[in-house]
C-alpha cells in the first residue's frame, strides 16, 4: 500500500463521480491506498456480525418486524410527522422541517447565532453531511468540533467518509499516527491506539467542556414519544446531548416511527448487523429536551434546557413516490450491505460511494437526495452478486436498486455502449460463434482481437474470452441419448428431471451439462434436456432491463410447460438458478409464475441431497471405491447460490460422502460474471480474488490431495487465471466417483 | 430466595456483561455488603462522585455515604476532574449485559459518562432478557417507556484508530454491582 497522506489523489477530489474518468481515478487511489485497512476492518465486522446474528433471538423474525415497521411508517409518514412535532412542541421543543438541504442549514446557523454559539460539538451525522452543514457553519464564523473519533480524523485530513459507520474505515493506525505529527505540534507520543486515542480525547474534552451547542443525528425517531435513538461507542453523543444546553437533532423525514415500543426491534438488529455487537458501548433513548441538569461548565449562564429538531426533506419525498428508491428509505444504515460487500471490502467508499452515501444502498441515496443521477455512476461497481441481501436487516434488495440507476444511466446515455452490448448479449454472440466455435476461438484470442475487444468493446486484455466448445452440449447431449436409452420408457416421459441448457453450460461447458446427466442416468434417474433459452442475467446485469424482462417472460412460459408436466428443473450454473429463484420475483413481475418456477428448480447436488434425505436415493449403493487421488476438497460456494440458501449443500454431500470439505469464506471470487472482464474494473476484481486465491494456496500447499470445486463458471475462470490446478464443477467430480 | 429464572438471567448477566469487557459482582441487598463492595471498588481513589439514586433504595447507600471521600455535591471543577463516580441503574440485560442508566434531574447521567471509571448499582430483580423487553409494558413497569436513558454496555471503546481502545469520551472501566 502506497501512503494515503502523500498519495498523489486527495480523496475528496474524487467524491464527486459525475465523470467516468473521476470513477477510474478514485478506484486508483483505493486500490494503491487503502485495501488494507479496509479490508481488515470490514471483514472483522462482517465476521463478527454472522457470529452476532446465529446468538440473537428470532433474527428473522425480528427483520421482519423491521420491514413491516418501516414500510408503515414510510407509507404513514405525513401523519407521523404531524405527530412528532405535536410531541415535542409540547414538551417546549421545537421542530423545522426543511424541504431542501440549504433550508436545513440555514436554520441550523441561525439557532446556533441566535445563541451567540462560537463553538459547535458535534457527532456523526451522515444527513449533516449530505446538507453541507460545516461548511455553512464555518462560513457564519462558527467552530464545528467533530467528537466522533473517525470524523475528528476526517476533519484533519479534510477527507469524505469512506463507510456510513465507520467513516475512517480506510486508514490504518499508522496513517493516523502520521497524519497526526503532520498536522499538531506535540511532544506527545502519537503511534499507538492508545496514546492516538487519548491525544484526541483530551483536545474534545476541552472542546466539550466550552461548547455552546451540541448537534447530532437521529437513528430513529418516535412519533408517540417523541424519542430520539442514537446509538454511539464513544460517548461523545453522550457529552455532546448532555453538557451544552441547546442541543439540535437533524434526520432524514425517513427516520419517523410510530412509537418508542419499536426501537427494542431496531437496537439489537443495527448493532448485531452493523459492528457485530450484541449492543455498542452506548445506546441513548432521549426525549428531549432532557431532565438532565444544566451544568454550564462552559461557564455559560443557560437556564434550561432547549431543544431543536431539524427534519430534512432533501429529495426523500420524490424519493417516496419513486417506485424503485423508495426502497431505500427502509435503510437504517447498519453498514452491513457494506462490510457483505466483497468490491467494497476492496475499494471502499471513496471509490464505491459518493460525496456522502457510500456503498450498495448509496447510490439510490446519492441520487435520491442529490437529484443527480451521473453522481449515483459509483452504483456500477454492484456486481449483483446479492451478499448484501440477506444480510439487509430491513430486507431491501440494494442489487435490485443498483440495476434500476445503471438503466436509468443507459437510457440518459441514448442507450447501451459497445460494452453493454456484448456483455448483455452474450447469449446471441454464443450462437452466432457456435456456427465455428475453433476458429472463433482463435480469433478470439488473437493479439490483435484483444487489442480491439478493448478498445471497442472495453474487455480487458489480460482477461482471456471463455472459449466455445467445440461441440455444444446440446449436441452432445443428443449423441448420447441415442446410446444411453432410457429402459422402458417413452421419450417424452422417461424423466422427472430437465436439465436447464443454459446459455454457459451449452455453449462454453458443455462437460458440466454432460457430467449432470451422466451422473443422474447413473443414479437411476434419467434426465431430459431443455432447449437452449438465455435466462436474461446478462442483459440485467448491464442494467438493460427491459429487454431482460422479455427474455424472463419467454423463458418462464417454456419453464411452466416443463413444470406443468411434471418436471424438475435442474440447473448447474448458479447464476442461472438465482435468476429462476430470486431476480424473476421482479423480472416476471407474476407471484404466481415465479413461486412456481422457484419451487421446481433446484441445483443439481442439491437436488440429490434431498432424495437421500428422504430415503429415495441410496448414494452408497452408487460409490466406486475411490480411485481418485483426492480426499480432500476445496470448495468455493457462488455467492448467488449463497444468497439463494444453497451455499452448504455440496460442502454437507460431499462430507457425507467422506471427504473432507474446506470451504472458502470470501463472499464472492471477484469476477461476478462479465464484471471482472471490463477493463474499468479488472483491477478490482483481481484484488477481490486475491483472498480467494490465497486461501486455495494455503490450503493446496497444505494438502496436495486437494480437489478445487466450484460451480459457478466465472468463479472457475477466476481462480484458472491465477492456479494452474484443474478447479471443477462438483458435477464433474461426482461423475468420477459414481457409476 | 431466587427461582431459577431469576438465577438464570443473573447467571447470564455476568456472563455478558464479562464479554462486554465490564467487571461484575453480585452482593447481598444491604448497606452493610454493598458498602464492603463499593469501598473495594473505590479503594484507589481520591475522591468519588455520587449521585442520589433513581430507582434504588436511598438507604442502601447510607454507610457508603459517610466516607469522607464520597461527594454528593460537585463543583463544576470536581465534576470534569474526579476519575471515579457511583450511580445506579434501573434495570440490567442478560443478553447483553447492559445497565440501563436514567436520564433525570439528578447527576446520574452526567457522572456516569464524565469520569473514567463508573460503578453502577443493579438489583437482580429488574434485570430482562432482551434490549426489547425494555420497551414492553410487561417489564419494569413500563419506566423505559416513559424515560430518557441510556444502555450502558461495557465501557466506552473506539477502533477508530486501528485497534480496539477502551476509554474514550466516556469510562474506560465499568464495574457493575449486582444486588441479590
Amino acid at each position: 500500500m502506497q501512503n494515503i497522506n502523500d498519495y498523489k489523489i486527495h480523496p475528496r477530489e474524487v467524491a464527486d463521480k459525475s465523470s467516468k474518468e473521476v470513477l477510474r481515478k478514485a478506484i486508483r487511489l483505493a486500490l494503491d491506498t487503502e485495501t488494507d485497512a479496509l479490508r481488515l476492518n470490514t471483514q472483522t465486522f462482517n465476521t463478527n456480525k454472522y457470529k452476532t446474528i446465529q446468538r440473537l433471538a428470532d433474527y428473522e423474525g425480528l427483520k421482519d418486524r423491521a420491514r413491516r415497521i418501516k414500510e408503515e411508517s414510510i407509507e404513514n409518514r405525513p401523519g407521523l410527522v404531524g405527530k412528532l412535532t405535536n410531541t415535542i412542541r409540547a414538551r417546549g421543543g421545537e421542530v423545522f422541517l426543511a424541504k431542501s438541504g440549504k433550508e436545513a442549514a440555514d436554520y441550523v446557523r441561525n439557532v446556533c447565532l441566535s445563541h451567540d454559539a462560537k463553538l459547535i460539538v458535534k457527532a456523526k451525522s451522515i444527513t449533516s453531511e449530505e446538507i453541507g452543514l460545516n461548511h455553512e457553519l464555518l462560513n457564519a464564523g462558527i467552530e464545528v468540533a467533530e467528537t466522533d473519533l473517525a470524523e475528528f480524523i476526517l476533519q484533519v485530513s479534510r477527507e469524505q467518509p469512506s463507510h456510513i459507520v465507520a467513516p475512517a474505515i480506510h486508514r490504518s493506525r499508522e496513517s493516523i499516527s502520521e497524519l497526526f505529527k503532520r498536522n499538531f505540534r506535540t511532544d506527545r507520543l502519537l503511534e499507538t491506539g492508545e496514546e492516538l486515542t487519548e491525544f484526541a480525547r483530551d483536545i474534545l474534552r476541552k472542546k466539550f467542556l466550552s461548547a455552546d451547542v451540541g448537534i447530532t443525528g437521529a437513528n430513529l425517531i418516535a412519533a408517540e414519544e417523541g424519542a430520539l435513538l442514537l446509538v454511539e461507542s464513544e460517548g461523545n453523543i453522550r457529552l455532546t446531548t448532555q453538557l451544552p444546553a441547546v442541543h439540535i437533532a437533524i434526520a432524514g423525514i425517513e427516520k419517523v416511527i410510530a412509537s418508542k415500543k419499536d426501537f427494542g426491534v431496531f437496537i439489537e438488529l443495527l448493532a448485531a448487523s452493523g459492528t457485530g455487537q450484541a449492543l455498542t458501548s452506548y445506546t441513548n433513548i432521549l426525549q428531549p429536551p432532557i431532565d438532565s441538569p444544566v451544568l454550564n461548565l462552559n461557564g455559560r449562564e443557560d437556564r434550561e434546557r432547549e431543544f431543536y429538531l431539524v427534519l430534512v426533506d432533501n429529495g426523500r419525498t420524490k424519493m417516496r413516490e419513486d417506485e424503485d428508491l423508495k426502497e431505500a428509505l427502509y435503510c437504517i444504515r447498519c453498514s452491513a450491505c457494506m462490510n457483505s460487500c466483497a468490491n467494497f471490502q476492496a475499494v471502499g467508499g471513496h471509490a464505491f460511494g459518493g460525496e456522502c452515501y457510500t456503498g450498495g444502498i448509496g447510490g439510490a441515496w446519492t441520487l435520491g437526495t442529490s437529484g443527480s443521477l451521473e453522481k449515483a455512476r459509483f452504483a456500477e461497481l454492484c456486481t449483483g452478486c446479492s451478499r448484501c441481501v440477506p444480510n439487509c436487516p430491513v430486507k431491501i434488495d440494494i442489487p435490485r436498486l443498483n440495476t434500476a440507476i445503471k438503466n436509468r444511466l443507459t437510457k440518459a446515455a441514448g442507450g447501451p455502449s459497445t460494452q453493454q452490448r456484448f456483455f448483455g448479449h452474450f447469449a446471441d454472440l454464443a450462437r452466432l460463434a457456435e456456427v465455428a466455435p475453433r476458429i472463433s476461438n482463435k480469433v478470439n484470442n488473437l493479439a490483435i482481437t484483444r487489442v480491439l475487444m478493448e478498445n471497442v468493446v472495453g474487455v480487458d486484455k489480460r482477461r482471456s474470452i471463455p472459449s466455445f466448445a467445440n461441440e455444444t452440449l446440446e449436441k452432445q447431449y443428443r449423441r448420447y441419448r441415442i446410446n444411453n436409452k432410457p429402459a422402458s420408457v417413452t421419450k417424452s416421459t422417461f424423466s422427472h428431471t430437465v436439465l436447464f441448457a443454459d446459455v454457459f453450460t451449452n455453449y462454453n461447458n458443455p462437460e458440466v451439462g454432460m457430467s449432470t446427466v451422466r451422473v443422474f442416468d447413473k443414479l437411476g434417474l434419467p434426465i431430459a434436456l431443455s432447449e437452449v433459452l438465455d435466462d436474461g442475467r446478462g442483459l440485467q446485469s448491464q442494467g438493460l432491463v427491459e429487454k431482460a424482462e422479455q427474455r424472463a417472460r419467454k423463458l418462464a412460459a417454456y419453464l411452466e410447460k416443463l413444470i406443468d408436466e411434471g418436471k424438475e428443473i435442474i440447473v448447474a450454473e448458479p447464476s442461472v438458478l438465482s435468476m429462476f429463484r430470486r431476480d424473476y420475483e421482479k423480472l416476471l413481475d407474476n407471484n404466481e409464475l415465479f413461486g412456481k418456477i422457484a419451487k421446481h428448480s433446484f441445483d443439481p447436488i442439491e437436488y440429490l441431497n434431498g432424495l437421500i434425505v428422504n430415503g429415495s436415493l441410496d448414494l452408497s449403493k452408487h460409490l466406486i471405491k475411490p480411485q481418485s487421488p483426492f480426499h480432500r476438497i476445496f470448495y468455493h460456494a457462488h455467492c448467488q447460490l449463497k444468497t439463494i440458501g444453497g451455499g452448504n449443500v455440496t460442502p454437507e454431500f460431499f462430507r457425507r460422502v467422506g471427504f473432507t470439505v474446506d470451504i472458502s469464506n470470501v463472499e464472492c471470487c471477484g469476477m461476478a460474471g462479465s464484471f471482472g472482464y471490463k477493463k474499468e474494473y479488472y483491477d478490482i476484481s483481481k484484488r477481490v480474488g486475491d483472498d480467494l486465491i490465497s486461501q486455495i494456496n494455503a490450503t493446496l500447499s497444505l494438502d496436495k490431495g486437494t480437489v478445487l470445486l466450484a460451480s459457478g463458471t466465472s468463479c472457475r475462470e477466476q481462480i484458472g487465471s491465477e492456479i494452474s490446478a484443474t478447479v471443477y464443477h462438483p458435477m464433474e467430480f461426482l461423475d468420477t466417483l459414481v457409476a | 430466595m431466587l427461582d431459577d429464572t431469576v438465577n438464570g438471567l443473573v447467571a447470564q448477566f455476568l456472563e455478558s456483561a464479562h464479554a462486554a469487557a465490564a467487571t461484575a459482582e453480585t452482593v447481598g441487598r444491604n448497606a452493610e455488603d454493598l458498602n464492603a463492595s463499593l469501598l473495594l471498588a473505590t479503594a484507589d481513589d481520591t475522591f468519588v462522585l455520587f449521585s442520589q439514586p433513581d430507582d434504588l433504595d436511598p438507604m442502601l447507600f447510607h454507610l457508603f455515604l459517610q466516607n469522607p471521600r464520597v461527594i454528593t455535591s460537585p463543583t463544576k471543577e470536581q465534576l470534569s476532574s474526579v476519575e471515579a463516580g457511583v450511580t445506579d441503574a434501573f434495570c440490567g440485560i442478560a443478553s447483553t449485559g447492559s445497565v440501563c442508566v436514567s436520564i433525570t434531574k439528578s447527576l446520574t447521567s452526567p457522572i456516569s459518562i464524565l469520569t473514567r471509571k463508573h460503578i453502577v448499582v443493579v438489583d437482580s430483580d429488574t434485570i430482562v432478557p432482551r434490549p426489547r423487553d425494555v420497551f414492553s409494558e410487561i417489564y419494569l413497569g413500563g419506566k423505559g417507556l416513559s424515560r430518557s436513558f441510556s444502555f450502558i454496555t461495557g465501557p466506552s471503546a473506539t477502533a477508530d484508530m486501528g485497534p480496539l481502545v477502551r476509554g474514550v469520551h466516556g469510562p474506560g472501566k465499568l464495574h457493575i454491582i449486582v444486588l441479590l
